[in-house]
């Protein structure tokens, strides 16, 4: 009985401590998001003060490639839309992994309770 | 994502501290601990951003019309250099984020930087804000830690 218990315990807890490691790897990845999200902003204000004439360029790789102001405008803009539905696809695994993760500490609670339990109740018999 | 915060704000419950036990405010405590310390991180770059900004802004006030002409040397890598000559003294090309350069007038480089200068300034400021008050409040978990441990020790 109680090596059955001991045993749901641990896969209890494995599946919490995996939830619990997504869930840090999602957060981290959110984070890295909002850097990039607010870096093309910044950018975005930037290209929006810049005179209808400006020389704007592009750099890939090792060299700098001359690029139209309004296209580079529509590049940061696009990036930023797609930025902000990852954020929001990113919050929505979040939320979810949030939930798992309560439901298995409920779960681990419960065991853990009912493994006491046996244990005073071994302890009397013996 | 939780927020901690000392003064009252809209979707945030007030919490009593004194109504915790040790074990919650220590959980509360080490939370905080993580943010001072992000805290911590975020105003270090900023200070690199910072000095960077005011780097670049220093040099531009070396380059003049004046300056056509005269001799440089280009670093190649960090060891290696070549001579060259400046060329088109009034425009400088600006690295603004995300891989996009604009070339910019002096004056407007100036400006750019003063600009940048300004922003990360005020992002510096605005953190120390927010650091102390969460330094303020974990201060006084600490405290609220002590007595109930005080209490614990009578009882």
């Amino acid at each position: 009985m109680s090596e059955d218990l001991q045993r749901k315990i641990q896969s209890e807890l494995d599946s919490f401590k995996t939830t619990q490691k997504d869930l840090q790897k999602a957060i981290s990845s959110r984070q890295q998001l909002d850097g990039q999200l607010n870096e093309n902003i910044i950018v975005k204000d930037e290209l929006e003060i810049l005179p209808k004439d400006a020389k704007v360029y592009k750099s890939v790789g090792p060299v700098l490639i001359k690029t139209e102001l309004f296209e580079a405008k529509q590049n940061v803009s696009k990036r930023m839309d797609y930025i902000s539905k990852e954020i929001k696809r990113v919050d929505d695994v979040i939320t979810n992994l949030e939930k798992k993760q309560d439901v298995h500490r409920e779960a681990l609670q419960k065991l853990q309770h009912q493994f006491q339990q046996a244990q005073v109740k071994a302890a009397l018999h013996a | 994502m939780a927020q901690i915060s000392a003064t009252e704000q809209p979707n945030m419950k007030q919490v009593d501290l004194t109504t915790l036990n040790i074990q919650q405010l220590s959980t509360l405590k080490q939370q905080l601990d993580q943010e001072l310390n992000l805290f911590q991180e975020s105003l270090a770059s900023l200070k690199m951003a910072q000095t960077k900004f005011q780097n670049s802004g220093e040099s531009l006030e070396k380059i003049s019309p004046e300056s056509e002409g005269k001799d440089i040397l280009v670093p190649l890598t960090g060891s290696m250099y070549v001579p060259g000559k400046l060329h088109e003294t009034d425009n400088v090309i600006i690295d603004i984020g995300t891989r996009y350069y604009a070339e910019k007038d002096i004056g407007a480089a100036k400006d750019y930087f003063k600009r940048k200068i300004q922003f990360v300034t005020e992002q510096m400021e605005k953190i120390q804000f927010l650091g102390l008050e969460k330094s303020k409040i974990r201060d006084a978990i600490v405290e609220i830690v002590e007595m109930k441990l005080q209490q614990q020790q009578q009882s």
